[in-house]
């Protein structure tokens, strides 16, 4: 199979960058990435169920995502959900998105500082 | 939040199968654990935004299996191009050549007339009446909402504002009661329609011109109103245009400009002799607008009374005493008023013929995706022994159905777009025009377009049922050879074979007697070179010349034109020699004997020709004499003078004169019709026998009331030499100078030699034999590509059986032999089917219908056609069996075998 350019997915669609992102901690459900995305940015962004799904549907057929099938240390499991991670090329995708998202930051940063000095 | 849940729960169960198979508990159980939340902090909203993220989703989850199918679906086509090819073309010219069929015939026989608001309660008498007589019509207020008076084919010189001394263009228009356009319930586009109030006799001459005129000559230019044309020499002002579309009542010979019968008769010659007063001048046609409640049927009866009465009360007409009705009305609300009876045949007829075209499309359709869904037999079972959905597999079959008679769908709307720009290029050579732009009709396209798509669905569906249903065990156990197929086996697919070899017959056979009929009708043979005879056409009366300087130069153009040159001769004739001839022309009449009772009865096509006529074609009268210089000088009755009896003069030919007189003399005896007595001067051979069907035709001798009043395509003079050849443009050329000389205001138009004139009435012959043929081809090749894709398959089923055969020692021969039986037991059947269904079609549709009888009776005896269609349906669609069936003796059986 031919390998895959990370840089063909970029820029992330919004909802991919949020639940790649989420999931760049480690396997999470489906329930937990919303919770998660809720969390870190403090209520502002909520994936909508059928959306979130949506979007897993189409980064687990762009193999961005995976379904994992190890299961967490049975206290914290619960049987009833599938855990997601990313896949090596998923990681590959998201890094290079974070590069290109840092990219920016700092060409903003450098254009306010620009803007500071000639004022 | 119970009800909000209870939404949302339903709208999950509806995601497409595998999206709920694999995240549908998920979906429920995520929105079950964050629903009390979301209402807690969002409120109501929260609620709503919840279901509506549901509600957007499933659309979209559901076009992206779509489009998932559909990509399968097209990587399979192109895997399998040779399949995807020959359906997307085959499909393609049927849905091309059924919606150019349709749109062609449909809109000239059947859709109301285009900017008639009455089209729906028009009706229009068959024959001709007086202008007398329609005012009779009109009085009746309880049948009719409102009667008008027209002439079609009304030919114009028209001179156009600041064009200098150009030459006029002769131009077809109609000339029309004032109450015309109110009859119809058309409106105008700009300016005003002609009307009772406004348009009196003696006021200024108005013109109202068509849509088409405005554009093609007038460049649709918006100070059109208001300017003045020059008909016939005389000034007009336009005051009106009519909406797009609109060409008049009748108008497969479409009409450009409506003058009003109220102008003067120097602008329309067809008005002289107070034509529009004359009781039995019979040349007007006759459009009612039926009353609110008043049926064809009770009008037409109503209106024979009438006519009977006012027949009765006529002196001068002799008494009558036939019992059939005298006026027959027909609906007039579309393009070609048609009797009522014709109307159902002339419907069915085309339904078949596109139905067969259609039939073998659908059926060649249904062949190849039953024969690739049994093909797919032991995928499918793989497929669904590891768990596919049944349903799902069935949607990626019926994807590829769908796409295929999308792909045929869109390749046929190009195909009927190509030929309807070919039809609108073609212009008969009739003088009257003949409509053929006649656009798209979309009602045939989306229908030829739906009929496809079930079509696609429907036969995609069935071996998707059938295989998805299958016993796994055998079908993964055999693979392809499930069942061997014995050619004895009378399953669907060789049952549609069979429907499709008969269909593709009957379409060769029925369009083979057209074919024939048609090619007979055109075969004409001059007894002298066509080249050496001029055929020119001049209408002075147009060209501004009065009825008396008219008269006075055919006088004497033939002497002028003879001085010339010494070796010529001049005829002339109020129509082109061996001119295409419609019963249309037809005219009833009696022999006047009273020895016979019943007196005979015959209708005979009229043509009306001058002195020396016969002479120019080379030939000799039969009996009697030819019209002379002083026929010509005969006043007719109805022409303006008192009515005195006179007697004209009439040659008849062979068929004519056998019809009536039987084998004794014809010369001396008497003749009538409706309006006045003949006297038989001359018996003719029959010029033209078209059709092998004999005619009978009476010639008429031009008469002072031909040359002021000339018919649509002026006075034709015949001019031969007998030096040789006319040949080139050259001597074309001194003839248009000789009759400059003689007149400069008087323009030729329709110069030709004779021989191009046949030419180009034998291309509208040859239009009709090729479109006809052409279908009648296309079923051929559509037959042996169903045949030939049925063979391949048949030959890859049975690969194994013909592996054992082969190892078992069968020769090739034998082989070939077992493939090719199946597929000759199929031709045979078919054709079988195909000749007597042929046949009895024919019978059917001449047993209902003169209009087939004609073609039918000559083709149906024609034995090259009956015997030659079914070889050579029988010769294409063997060989298209023998090349695929040519790889059943190139299996190797020891690879076959070890296969399974």
């Amino acid at each position: 199979m031919t390998e895959i350019d990370p840089k063909s997915f970029i820029p992330l669609k919004t909802n991919w960058f949020q639940i790649m992102l989420s999931l760049a901690g480690g396997e999470q459900h489906g329930y937990g990435i919303m919770q998660e995305v809720l969390n870190r940015t403090t209520g502002k962004v909520r994936l909508w169920p059928a959306t979130l799904y949506g979007s897993i549907k189409r980064l687990i057929e762009a193999e961005l995502i995976e379904a994992s099938d190890e299961r967490p240390a049975p206290e914290l499991d619960d049987a009833r959900r599938r855990y997601y991670r990313l896949t090596a090329l998923g990681k590959g995708v998201l890094d290079a998105e974070c590069e290109r998202l840092q990219e920016l930051v700092r060409t903003i940063r450098v254009k306010q500082a620009q803007s500071l000095v000639t004022e | 939040m119970n009800f909000a849940w209870r939404i949302y729960r339903l709208l999950a169960q509806a995601f497409p199968h595998e999206f709920k198979l694999a995240y549908g508990t998920e979906v429920m159980q995520v929105a079950e654990d964050s629903i009390k939340d979301i209402a807690k902090r969002h409120g109501a909203l929260g609620l709503i935004r919840l279901i509506a993220d549901i509600a957007i989703r499933l659309p979209l989850e559901y076009l992206s299996e779509m489009r998932g199918d559909m990509r399968y679906a097209m990587r399979a086509l192109v895997k399998s191009p040779g399949f995807a090819l020959v359906g997307i073309i085959s499909m393609g010219l049927s849905i091309g050549l059924t919606t150019n069929v349709y749109s062609s015939k449909w809109a000239m026989l059947f859709r109301d007339l285009p900017a008639a608001a009455n089209a729906k309660k028009l009706v229009m008498a068959e024959k001709p009446v007086s202008y007398y007589y329609v005012e009779q019509f009109r009085e009746q207020k309880n049948l009719f909402a409102g009667v008008a008076a027209f002439q079609i084919g009304v030919p114009f010189n028209v001179t156009f504002q600041g064009a200098g001394n150009a030459k006029p263009q002769r131009i077809f228009g109609q000339l029309v009661s004032p109450d015309y356009f109110s009859v119809l319930g058309v409106q105008p586009q700009l300016g005003r329609v002609l009307g009772t109030e406004l348009d009196k006799a003696g006021g200024a001459p108005v013109v109202v011109i068509t849509d088409r005129f405005w554009r093609n000559h007038l460049n649709s230019s918006p100070d059109a109103l208001g300017q003045i044309l020059r008909l016939n020499g005389q000034i007009a002002t336009i005051v009106g245009i009519t909406p797009k579309e609109f060409n008049g009542a009748f108008s497969i010979n479409p009409a450009e400009l409506f003058v009003p019968t109220t102008a003067p008769a120097t602008l329309a010659p067809e008005l002289a002799n107070d034509v529009l007063h004359q009781r039995n001048a019979k040349e007007f046609l006759a459009l009612m607008c039926l009353a609110p409640g008043v049926t064809i049927d009770s009008a037409e009866t109503a209106l024979d009374a009438i006519t009977r009465r006012l027949d009765d009360q006529d002196p001068s007409l002799p008494p009558r005493t036939d019992k059939g009705r005298r006026v027959t009305l027909l609906p007039a609300g579309t393009r070609v008023p048609l009797p009522r009876q014709l109307r159902p045949v002339l419907l069915g007829f085309f339904l078949l013929l596109t139905g067969l075209v259609m039939t073998l499309a659908c059926t060649n359709l249904a062949n190849m995706l039953i024969a690739r869904g049994a093909n797919r037999r032991k995928e499918l079972a793989i497929r669904l022994a590891i768990g596919a959905g049944r349903f799902r597999l069935i949607r990626q079959m019926m994807a590829e159905g769908i796409l295929l008679s999308l792909l045929g769908g869109a390749a046929g709307l190009a195909i009927a777009y190509v030929l309807m720009v070919l039809n609108s290029q073609f212009r008969p050579p009739t003088g009257v025009p003949f409509e053929t732009d006649l656009g798209l009709d979309w009602g045939a396209a989306l229908f030829a377009f739906s009929l496809a798509l079930l079509c696609g669905v429907g036969f995609s569906l069935a071996p998707a049922l059938q295989a998805t249903k299958a016993d796994l065990t055998p079908a993964l156990k055999e693979g392809l050879a499930l069942r061997l197929p014995g050619y004895r086996r009378f399953g669907l697919r060789n049952l549609v074979m069979v429907a499709q070899v008969a269909a593709s017959l009957m379409l060769l056979l029925l369009t083979g007697f057209l074919v024939i009929g048609i090619g007979k009708e055109s075969s004409v043979q001059t007894k002298f070179d066509a080249h050496a005879m001029v055929l020119l056409s001049i209408d002075p009366v147009r060209d501004g010349f009065s009825p008396e300087k008219a008269q006075a130069l055919f006088e004497k153009l033939p002497a002028l034109l003879k001085s010339a040159a010494a070796s010529r001769s001049i005829a002339f004739a109020a129509q082109p020699p061996f001119s295409a001839m419609d019963d249309y022309e037809a005219r009833q009449l009696t022999a006047e004997d009273a020895e016979q009772s019943p007196r005979v009865q015959l209708s005979a096509i009229e043509e009306t020709v001058g002195p020396g006529y016969f002479a120019m074609l080379s030939e000799p009268m039969l009996a009697g004499r030819e019209f002379l210089d002083r026929d010509q000088r005969i006043e007719a009755a109805g022409s303006g003078t008192p009515a005195r009896p006179t007697v004209l003069p009439v040659i008849l030919n062979e068929t004519a004169a056998h019809g009536f007189f039987g084998n004794g003399n014809a010369l001396g005896k008497r003749l009538r019709d409706d309006q006045q007595s003949y006297e038989v001067v001359g018996v003719v051979h029959d010029l033209q026998n078209g059709m092998g069907i004999r005619r009978a035709i009476s010639y008429l001798p031009l008469t002072p009331r031909d040359f002021v009043r000339t018919p649509a395509d002026g006075i034709t003079i015949m001019m031969r030499s007998d030096a040789g050849p006319l040949a080139g443009t050259d001597a074309l050329e001194s003839i248009r100078n000789e009759i400059a000389l003689i007149d400069p205001n008087l323009n030729l138009f329709h110069v030709q030699t004779l021989s191009e004139f046949l030419d180009r009435s034998r291309a509208s012959t040859r239009f009709a034999v090729q479109t006809y043929g052409g279908i009648g081809v296309f079923g051929l090749i559509l037959a042996a590509i169903g045949l030939a894709g049925i063979t391949a398959y048949s030959v890859v089923q049975r690969r194994k059986e013909i592996a054992i055969r082969t190892a078992l020692g069968a020769s090739r021969a034998q082989v070939l032999r077992l493939v090719l039986r199946e597929g000759a037991a199929l031709v045979l059947s078919g054709t079988v089917l195909g000749f007597f269904g042929a046949i009895a079609m024919a019978r059917i549709l001449s047993a209902l219908t003169d209009i087939f009888v004609r073609a039918f009776s000559v083709g149906t005896g024609d034995l090259r056609l009956l015997v030659g269609a079914p070889l050579l349906l029988a010769a294409v669609t063997m060989l298209a069996c023998y090349l695929p069936a040519r790889r059943s003796v190139k299996i190797d059986p020891l690879k076959a075998l070890r296969e399974e």
